[in-house]
């Protein structure tokens, strides 16, 4: 550690930190355009100039690049620091008068129109670009030429080849200097932004971020396929901003074994993809949104941050339709449950936003069968929501109007609508994969490709396997207070097994005679719950396979009883014996 | 060849080269220096060698190609030794007679010999000519008695023998101390003392140390270094090793621009021919002291002599300066001690361990000690290379050794320093030329630039090329240099344009002070001095500029117009046949006339007119 001054003030400074950082660490403000703490400085911009006090003499010396010395005493606001400063604002503005950081720094320090005739650059060749590309490990750009043909680009300002488009430079860059087409121009690549999924895709996320603002743990993940580090082992800037040193480049996907007495499936749902129905000009026009996308437009964390704004205007004319994908025999035949209310919240919220807004919704009955729902919906209507019916097989088209951005509704039955914006309220549906997590957990799958419940009206949250139970709209589409309600039976039937000592089952399993067992195996390929195996045993002297019954898993279904050639196993208290004998006493004679 | 295993060897070596060679030989040195070759010496040579095989003289007679003795302005140059009979300009035609009659006969052509411009007289030896009479050739003297390619030449005057008492007799500490005693100061142009230098480089114990020559040099007209390098690279050579030796450092390196191709292939020649005889490389004369030295080839960058940026461009990054709070001799290439010295720095430093510094100090002034070479060109008869004594006057420099201004012309002010330096008038002409005198003046030492110039320079134009200069050769990282420079080139432009107003002296002095303050490096904080000079000294001349519209050297177009006077007209037409743009009428044996609207004032019809009837006006323009 060594002392320094700063403006009077004693400072402790670790060996090896400049200036510039020291004093930024302490709230000093000192402007800078050129430096940028995962960059080595630099001292172009000079902005950063502070005065160095000798015995009776002074130098001056760019922060960014003076190191801490002990007994270092600087004047960050001298006179003459601040006369410096301000020629070079004045300097750099007359290059490019029209960069808004320049113009914000003029004003800042009182510096008029430069007092010579202006260039017209967006450049002042800070460099950052130049280093960050360098610590991208690609020096696919450098300075060119010197002096006043000071430039920066490629080598011979040809299109580079070891670019690859990460942007770095577009994002550090402090003017306008770099834009999408400039990077265009180096690698040949368009510079594409990353969709946040979260947001479904309306805005672009950093490599690194927080997938969303409720996320649990709240912390940041790197999106290995993009992240630039995982591309080249370069980079690692995101390492020398995070002050608690939390990056972690070498931390992998982890498979944790879980000693569980209990599984609750709550999976969720995929949103219908209307682009498959084209007449909805889903994917064709860009304001066609789904009811989903739309939810993020008006929320407060939202792109936009809540406000209705669609392509940088503000949507006059909002259309929503129902039943997109849902009660339809081409699609799904069931209601999504969810929309009908949804889309009332949205056209409330559209006419609470945009004042004077014309809102006009198409559907096929209002189901608002919840609490408080039906008062909702008639509330709605009377803030003058234009409700209109239609049948479901009716025709429905979205057209643009006339190479215009407004759109035309066609309804079979109703007038032309004009629209500056349509919301489709989509159905829900199974997710893709859930047949996967069926199989793992031997759930049987329902006629609508949900996950079935074990008795629709007696056991709407258990599975055929034990302990493991369903919640949420993997089982059914159903909205948030259904939600709750159907997690906490099932969290309440967990609790119920995870309670007790021991597990109570039920006693009729299946049981193999050893000795007619001919370890075929097939009653091993057919048991549904995996409690049947092949065992070793020694039968006078010769080693066998012999079918053996875990009881715990044996739920006494009786497949395996079916399927034995050799009549070796039979179910506790429904042996062959014992039915015959049930079937007698019916006076059933063979 | 062997390598010579101690200096008992080199010192027998040295015997037996001077004993094979006959003192009363003749021996033709012709210059094969840069400025030689330009003027055709190479043709002169092929012609000697083929007279002398012609005449069957091969063993009667030697021929050496040495490097450049400093009188550019008379190159060709040849001095037939051991008289030291000098025939400056020679032509082809005249070789056959030196030949026969001069070095077979010892005659002297009278009509070859060097005419003297002031006394009219005819000099018949080289060191009877008043351009080295005044010199104190302790560098540059061997210059002329060597061939560059040759080690043993260097051998035979007792080059290597200051390394070999270095080696045997004398410690790194005594190294140093004899070199800090010395009072040596940089010849780069910082002028920073080289002992101390070492003196702080040695300190360091690391595991590597670097000893790097700055070759690198970039004034317009100047051209010291690259006669050095190309007349006795062997003396920088040793230099370099007792560096090494002193600050102990294995690793060295020469930075030479690329457009030095002679002084590149003579100092790769002396390397290779050092380490054949042991004088580099691996265990140096059986000392157990290695050393051996890289040649770096920079692209010609003004900025690459600056010590940070030449480090960088050696690191193969791009030639910048980087600011320098932690000096390069604790940490410089690649991180480790670094010694930079120039080309001129390293010569001194044989000649100092063995001469001693006492012999060393003794020449100069108080603050200055030793000799330098300055590169004397411009408005002067005698161009060419000086070696003086530290604290001799401008007044020597340019009416002794360089012979006056041409034409009779009056001398006005002397730029020293290169492109960064300054401009000294003619009311400091008796001023003694050190470090400090010339910064006390404003201007600089930088590394012996000397352009002079006479009343027909403008101060404002002189100026504005230098400014240009500096601007094109700034790296442009630092705004206060790159902007700043720029937009002091605007105004001097507006000035020579005739569009200057009573806001250009204060901007200009406004944004000289401004570079001068911030910019990082010693080209940024140096390059308005063109300006701040001029201005102080011949404010008269922007003023006449800005307010008259007058240039009174008459040089800046806008500002002149070229008339006939009439009464001095004879009316040859021989002005109006040669414009090229047809400017001028007139019947014949009339006065003719110049069209002003036409007349791009080339000068055609000035050079043209027998009857100086041509008048550059200026002012009312």
């Amino acid at each position: 550690m060594v002392m320094i001054e700063i403006n009077g003030t004693k400072f402790d400074a670790p060996k090896g930190k400049m200036v510039l950082e020291v004093a930024k660490e302490n709230k000093i403000d000192i402007p800078t355009l050129c430096y940028h703490k995962a960059l080595p400085p630099y001292g172009a911009c000079q902005l950063c100039v502070v005065e160095i006090l000798k015995n009776g003499w002074s130098k001056l010396a760019t922060s960014c690049t003076l190191p801490v010395m002990e007994g270092l005493k600087v004047e960050t606001d001298s006179e003459r620091v601040i006369k410096r400063r301000k020629m070079n604002i004045e300097l750099m503005l007359g290059r490019c008068p029209e960069e808004e950081v320049l113009l914000k720094l003029a004003q800042e320090y009182n510096v008029g129109k430069p007092r010579f005739k202006e260039m017209d650059d967006d450049c002042i060749l800070c460099g950052l670009c130049v280093r960050m590309c360098e610590r991208m490990g690609m020096e696919a750009i450098s300075f060119t030429g010197r002096g006043k043909d000071r430039d920066l680009g490629t080598p011979f300002k040809e299109k580079s080849d070891v670019c690859m488009t990460c942007g770095a430079c577009l994002y550090v860059c402090p003017t306008s200097r770099f834009s999408s087409e400039e990077v265009e121009s180096i690698s040949g690549n368009k510079p594409l932004p990353i969709p946040a999924e979260f947001n479904a895709g309306m805005e672009p996320r950093p490599v690194i971020s927080i997938p969303f603002p409720q996320a649990v743990p709240k912390i940041p993940v790197i999106d290995r396929e993009r992240c630039v580090h995982f591309q080249t082992g370069n980079c690692k800037t995101c390492e020398t901003f995070c002050e608690p040193g939390a990056i972690d480049y070498e931390q992998e996907d982890e498979i944790l074994d879980l000693d569980i007495g209990s599984i609750i499936v709550a999976t969720g749902f995929d949103l219908f993809d209307p682009s498959i129905k084209p007449q909805y000009g889903y994917g064709k026009f860009s304001n066609v949104l789904t009811g989903l996308e739309f939810e993020r437009l008006v929320s407060a964390s939202g792109p936009t941050e809540g406000h209705v704004e669609l392509n940088g205007k503000e949507p006059k004319r909002v259309v929503f339709i129902q039943c997109v994908g849902s009660r339809d025999k081409e699609g799904h035949e069931y209601c999504s449950r969810v929309c009908c209310m949804y889309t009332a919240k949205h056209a409330h919220l559209v006419g609470d936003k945009v004042p004077g807004a014309e809102i006009t919704i198409f559907y096929t009955d209002v189901r608002a069968f919840g609490k408080g729902f039906e008062e909702f919906y008639v509330r709605v209507q009377e803030e003058g929501v234009d409700y209109r019916r239609r049948e479901l097989d009716d025709f429905i088209e979205v057209v643009q109007k006339d190479d215009s951005d407004s759109l035309v509704v066609r309804a079979e039955g109703h007038p032309d609508i004009e629209a500056d914006l349509v919301v489709l309220a989509t159905a829900i549906e199974p997710r893709k994969d859930a047949g996967k997590m069926m199989n793992i957990l031997n759930i049987t799958q329902s006629g609508d490709g949900f996950m079935l419940e074990a008795h629709p009206k007696l056991r709407p949250v258990d599975t055929f396997t034990d302990g493991v139970f369903l919640a949420g709209c993997c089982q059914a589409p159903r909205d948030i207070p259904d939600t709750v309600a159907q997690a906490s039976g099932a969290a309440a039937m967990a609790c119920s097994i995870l309670s007790k000592d021991n597990l109570e089952i039920d006693p009729l399993t299946s049981y193999v005679d050893e000795a007619l067992c001919r370890g075929c195996g097939f009653c091993v390929e057919v048991c549904p719950y995996d409690a049947l195996s092949l065992e070793e045993v020694n039968r006078f002297g010769h080693l066998v396979d012999v079918a053996k019954v875990n009881e715990a898993l044996c739920k006494g279904c009786g497949s395996c009883v079916g399927t034995c050639l050799s009549g070796a196993i039979q179910v506790r208290g429904y042996n062959d014996k014992q039915i015959h004998a049930a079937i007698s006493a019916l006076g059933v004679t063979k | 060849m062997n390598k010579l295993q101690n200096p008992g060897e080199l010192e027998k070596l040295k015997r037996t080269i001077q004993d094979g060679r006959d003192p009363k030989k003749p021996i033709i040195t012709i210059c094969g220096g840069t400025g030689c070759k330009a003027s055709g010496c190479d043709d002169i040579i092929g012609i000697f060698k083929n007279e002398i095989e012609k005449q069957n003289l091969g063993n009667k007679v030697d021929i050496r190609i040495t490097g450049c003795h400093g009188f550019c302005e008379k190159g060709p140059l040849v001095v037939i030794h051991p008289k030291k009979i000098c025939y400056p300009r020679v032509k082809g035609e005249d070789v056959s007679r030196i030949i026969s009659e001069t070095v077979m006969n010892d005659t002297v052509i009278d009509e070859l010999l060097y005419v003297d411009p002031i006394s009219g007289e005819k000099i018949t030896y080289e060191y009877d000519i008043p351009f080295y009479k005044k010199q104190t050739r302790t560098i540059f003297g061997s210059n002329g008695h060597i061939d560059p390619t040759s080690i043993e030449d260097y051998i035979a005057i007792g080059g290597y023998s200051a390394l070999s008492k270095t080696l045997s007799n004398m410690t790194p500490g005594s190294v140093i101390e004899e070199i800090k005693s010395s009072g040596l100061r940089g010849r780069g142009g910082g002028g920073f003392s080289t002992g101390r230098k070492w003196a702080t480089a040695a300190k360091f114990d690391t595991e590597k140390k670097y000893i790097l020559c700055n070759a690198d040099e970039g004034d317009p007209g100047a051209y010291m270094d690259r006669s050095v390098l190309e007349g006795n690279p062997h003396s920088v050579i040793e230099g370099m090793i007792i560096g090494a030796f002193a600050v102990g450092s294995n690793d060295g390196y020469i930075y030479v621009r690329a457009e030095y191709p002679l002084a590149v292939s003579h100092f790769i020649k002396a390397l290779e021919t050092a380490r054949e005889y042991g004088l580099l490389g691996t265990n140096i004369l059986g000392s157990g002291f290695d050393f051996d030295i890289r040649v770096y080839q920079g692209g010609g960058a003004f900025v690459c002599g600056e010590s940070s940026a030449l480090i960088q461009s050696i690191e193969g990054k791009v030639g910048e300066p980087r600011a320098k709070h932690i000096h390069a001799t604790e940490k410089g290439l690649w991180g480790y001690p670094t010694v930079l010295n120039n080309v001129e720095t390293w010569a001194n430093v044989p000649l100092i361990i063995n001469k001693g510094a006492d012999w060393y100090a003794g020449i100069g002034t108080d603050g200055s000690k030793g000799t330098k070479i300055f590169s004397l060109v411009g408005k002067i008869n005698n161009t060419g290379l000086v070696e003086v004594p530290m604290g001799i006057t401008i007044r020597e420099i340019v009416y002794d050794i360089g012979g006056g201004i041409p034409e009779g012309k009056k001398f006005k002010a002397i730029q020293t320093g290169g492109p960064s330096g300054g401009c000294i008038p003619e009311s400091l002409i008796d001023m003694a030329i050190d470090f400090d005198e010339l910064t006390k003046a404003g201007s600089m030492m930088g590394s012996g630039g000397m352009i002079v110039m006479d009343e027909g320079t403008c101060m404002v134009d002189v100026a504005k090329y230098f400014i240009e200069f500096n601007l094109d050769e700034s790296c442009g990282k630092c705004v206060s240099c790159r902007e700043g420079n720029a937009r002091i080139l605007e105004i001097l432009e507006d000035i020579c344009q005739g569009n200057g107003n009573e806001n250009s002296i204060p901007m200009l002095e406004e944004f000289a002070d401004h570079v001068k303050d911030l910019s990082l490096c010693g080209l940024g904080k140096t390059a308005p001095n063109p300006v701040l000079t001029t201005l102080r000294y011949f404010k008269d001349e922007y003023l006449a500029h800005i307010e008259k519209k007058e240039c009174p050297a008459k040089t800046c177009k806008p500002l002149i117009r070229y008339v006939i006077d009439p009464d001095a007209c004879k009316g040859c037409r021989a002005c109006a046949r040669k414009c090229p743009v047809e400017a001028i009428t007139g019947e014949k044996k009339e006065p003719h006339v110049i069209d002003g609207n036409i007349c791009t004032k080339c000068g055609t019809c000035i050079e043209t007119c027998k009857f100086n009837s041509i008048i550059i006006e200026t002012g009312g323009v």
